[in-house]
């Protein structure tokens, strides 16, 4: 099995400890993992991108259109990283819209990507927890069931990196984001 | 044997197989892509409860001569870290150090940044490793990086001359699992030679993270049966093998960074393409894509080689979609944005010599046209000086250079202004830490790496020691008084004193600050009164504002917002902003 993934977003929020947990759920199950990491000089508010690549690969990256999971963090990070999706790859983009707009529709359509719109701020947001966007993406993408990201690993894997005191709320977090995008699915 | 696992960084994996291999003595400066290696020598010595020297110096030829030091003269393995442009600085002492026989062992562990991507040019190490007849190493990924640390360790004590192990970017700071032995029980094999395909059209010849490109790109693309993949980890001296390899093709493309290294020691022009003829870019960091690209041409219509096009829809979809561009900028609340910001404010069209860190990103703000070296700022600013003053003219120049930066390359420079009479203004941004590289204590805050107390060595005292009269210290949040000072060195430097003026502007990093739960709490009321002028936006930089084309207001993102306040002083219609209009009329 293997998977190439874009964690996209912007810095301080959170983005290198999703893709932390991803490394992490993956080698749990058994997996090679490996990942590299982008991020301009500054450390909060700047582009970050991280790759994380799973399986039998010798280098962390991924060349144009090779990607099959883009985690957008941040919406206009998910435009800035979209050449890396392949052709019937996935992508869960954090954003308010409910939309993307006819012209990038068309194109996702046209080039069979699958996705998610998920109002991860906002999940965070009405648990108070505003800088834990990235578990309710993270929940999100749990819903898929992608081996080995299925909700258990990647639940346990969380509680394994995120400090007690606030696991429970990121954990609650993390379970609406899930709730979400199935309720989404069905939709 | 039941072997514990950990996901860590390149960095802390040359540091964990330097703890295995029985290290006792570390130094480091630091600098991207360097700076983890020596707080991982300190992680991986608390969790084994061994006793290993670590610390950081003052600039990396203090580094490199302690542990060559404990190396030549005691028996001691040693290490020191550092980044490519530093190993210039080491460079006198490293050229005549390699002739010794140790009585002990040392590595040297060099990380280069192509690209570059927080550096001022590229440089390869094993180019001067390779010119001075130094074993340079160069591994391919964070578990290789512990292996060959482990093994360059020892061998170095072995054969008693100084090894050098080159990291680049993208393998220091590249996630992965590693292996975590019993100091000691590591075993080696190092992986050279031909690593993947079997044709013998092209064979290709790799190093470092190059090699693992080339690999993934060779199994996306098909291309095993076309072309044998030589793998290359000891650079200089190389291995016999590899012009056997060379003659055993057709054609041998290299693929390494950044400079031609492999390909200038191989030779044979007739065969080898690479940087030399031009199929791999002169210069830049090597990436995925432009590996795919050039394989896609050279093996175009091969056997199954199923060569890459891109789908230019991707493109044009997002033709008419906004997309924030996020250049670099300075954190949210930096005090190095005030700072500049007051600068700027009393002289928009002064001189001003800049040097490297976090606070070269003042070009942004107009407070920064220069950077070098480190150090450049204030002697850039002494040759500026005389240029003017031969003429006649006394114009304001303002250097600016950080706390840690100054410590490094500025005493010299700085003594230099005083005994040769030069007047400028130098503001030197003190906010207690080596942000850029990682939050590493400087000198003045007295810690070590190990976190604990030691003798801390204040900047005003350096500065008054070396001869300076006028010294101020200021709060860079406080931006009236930082301009008003501003205003004042200048009028000092009108003076009979014929010196340097110096303000030292001193706040805290604010990640620094941050992690102290110090965050200023105050909610900034900016938005509500926006008249739209976009001056903020413009002149600030500031991550957290945004400016609505459509509400024709600024906005404010107040996940990153840290209510520093400071946005008020650059907007005309906020109290703050107005007050500074005083400065502006009655200026020098
Ligand atoms: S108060 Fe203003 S300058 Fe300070 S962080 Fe917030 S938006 Fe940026
Ligand atoms: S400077 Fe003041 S008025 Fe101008 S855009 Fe910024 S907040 Fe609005």
């Amino acid at each position: 099995m293997k998977h190439e993934i874009i964690c996209a977003g912007i810095g301080g929020r959170g983005v290198l400890l999703a893709s932390t947990i991803l490394i992490e759920a993956a080698i749990k199950s058994g997996m090679k993992a490996m990942a590299s990491d982008e991020y301009g000089m500054s450390q909060r508010g700047g582009s970050v991108v991280s790759l994380v690549k799973v399986g039998s690969y010798a280098s962390p990256f991924i060349g144009r259109e090779n990607g099959d999971i883009l985690l957008a963090f941040e919406e206009s990070e998910f435009y800035k990283t979209l050449f890396f999706l392949r052709k019937g790859g996935l992508a869960l983009v954090n954003t308010r819209s409910a939309t993307l707009g006819a012209s990038i529709d068309g194109m996702l359509k046209e080039r069979q990507i699958a996705y998610r719109l998920i109002d991860a701020d906002g999940i965070a947001r009405d648990a108070d927890m505003f800088q834990s966007a990235n578990m309710a993406l993270l929940g999100a993408f749990a819903s898929f069931g992608i081996e080995p990201f299925t909700r258990d690993v990647l639940e346990t894997t969380i509680r394994s990196r995120v400090p007690e005191k606030f696991l429970a709320k990121n954990l609650a977090v993390f379970e609406t984001g899930f709730e979400t995008a199935r309720r989404k699915a069905k939709g | 044997m039941d072997i514990k696992q950990e996901v860590v960084i390149g960095n802390q994996a040359i540091a964990r197989g330097l703890v295995e291999a029985g290290l006792e003595i570390a130094a480091a400066y630091p600098g991207t892509p360097s700076s983890e290696i020596l707080p991982g020598v300190v992680y991986f010595k608390n969790m084994e409860g061994l006793k290993i020297h670590t610390e950081w110096s003052s600039n990396e030829l203090c580094a490199f001569e302690v542990a060559f030091g404990a190396a030549a003269y005691g028996d001691a393995r040693a290490a020191c870290f550092m980044k490519q442009v530093g190993l210039n600085v080491a460079f006198p002492a490293l050229l005549k150090a390699r002739e010794k026989v140790l009585e002990g062992g040392l590595v040297i562990v060099c990380c280069d940044d192509p690209g570059p991507q927080s550096s001022q040019t590229e440089q390869d190490t094993r180019l001067l490793a390779a010119l001075f007849g130094i074993p340079v190493f160069d591994p391919a990924s964070p578990d290789e990086a512990a292996d060959v640390a482990y093994y360059a360790l020892n061998w170095s004590f072995k054969n008693k001359v100084p090894v050098i192990i080159r990291s680049t970017h993208r393998v220091s700071h590249a996630r992965q699992s590693i292996n975590l032995y019993k100091p000691g029980e590591r075993t080696v094999t190092l992986k050279e030679g031909v690593c993947a395909g079997q044709g013998t059209k092209l064979g290709i010849i790799a190093s470092g993270m190059s090699y693992s490109l080339v690999h993934d790109v060779i199994e996306e693309i098909g291309a095993a049966d076309e072309v044998s993949l030589y793998k290359v980890l000891r650079v200089y001296p190389h291995s016999e093998d590899l012009a056997r390899f060379v003659g055993s093709m057709e054609k041998v493309l290299v693929v390494e960074e950044t400079d031609m290294v492999i390909e200038a020691l191989i030779g044979n022009r007739e065969k080898v393409m690479g940087r030399g003829d031009g199929t791999v870019p002169s210069s830049g960091e090597i990436t995925y894509d432009i590996v795919r690209d050039m394989l896609s041409v050279i093996l175009q219509g091969q056997g199954k080689v199923k060569a890459f096009a891109p789908d230019r829809s991707i493109e044009t979809s997002l033709a008419d979609v906004p997309i924030v561009p996020r250049p670099p900028k300075l954190c949210p609340g930096c005090p190095h944005r005030a700072a500049f910001f007051a600068m700027q404010h009393i002289w928009p069209d002064a001189i001003y010599p800049g040097d490297i860190g976090c606070y070269t990103l003042g070009i942004s703000q107009g407070a920064v046209d220069t950077c070098l070296d480190m150090g450049a700022g204030v002697t850039f600013a002494e040759g500026f000086y005389d240029a003017f003053y031969q003429d006649g003219k006394l114009v304001p120049i303002l250097a600016s250079v950080g706390d840690s930066t100054f410590l490094h390359a500025c005493l010299a420079p700085l003594y230099d202004a005083v005994r040769n009479r030069k007047r400028f203004i130098l503001v030197i941004m003190d906010n207690s830490t080596t942000a850029m590289t990682g939050m590493q204590p400087t000198p003045q805050t007295g810690i070590t790496v190990d976190g604990i107390a030691t003798h801390s060595v204040a900047i005003e005292d350096i500065v008054s020691g070396l001869g300076v009269k006028y010294l101020r210290i200021v709060d860079p949040y406080d931006v009236p008084l930082a301009i008003s000072t501003i205003k004042d060195a200048f009028h000092y430097l009108e003076g009979d004193d014929m010196l340097p003026a110096v303000i030292i502007t001193r706040r805290e990093c604010l990640l620094l600050a941050k992690g102290k739960g110090k965050d200023t709490a105050y909610p900034v009321r900016l938005v509500e009164d926006c008249i739209g002028c976009k001056s903020c936006f413009n002149t600030f930089g500031c991550p957290a504002i945004s400016f609505d084309p459509e509400a024709k207001k600024i906005g404010i993102d107040d996940s990153i917002c840290t209510n520093c306040g400071i946005c008020y002083y650059a907007c005309p219609v906020q109290p703050e902003g107005k007050e500074l209009k005083k400065f502006k009329q009655g200026r020098a």
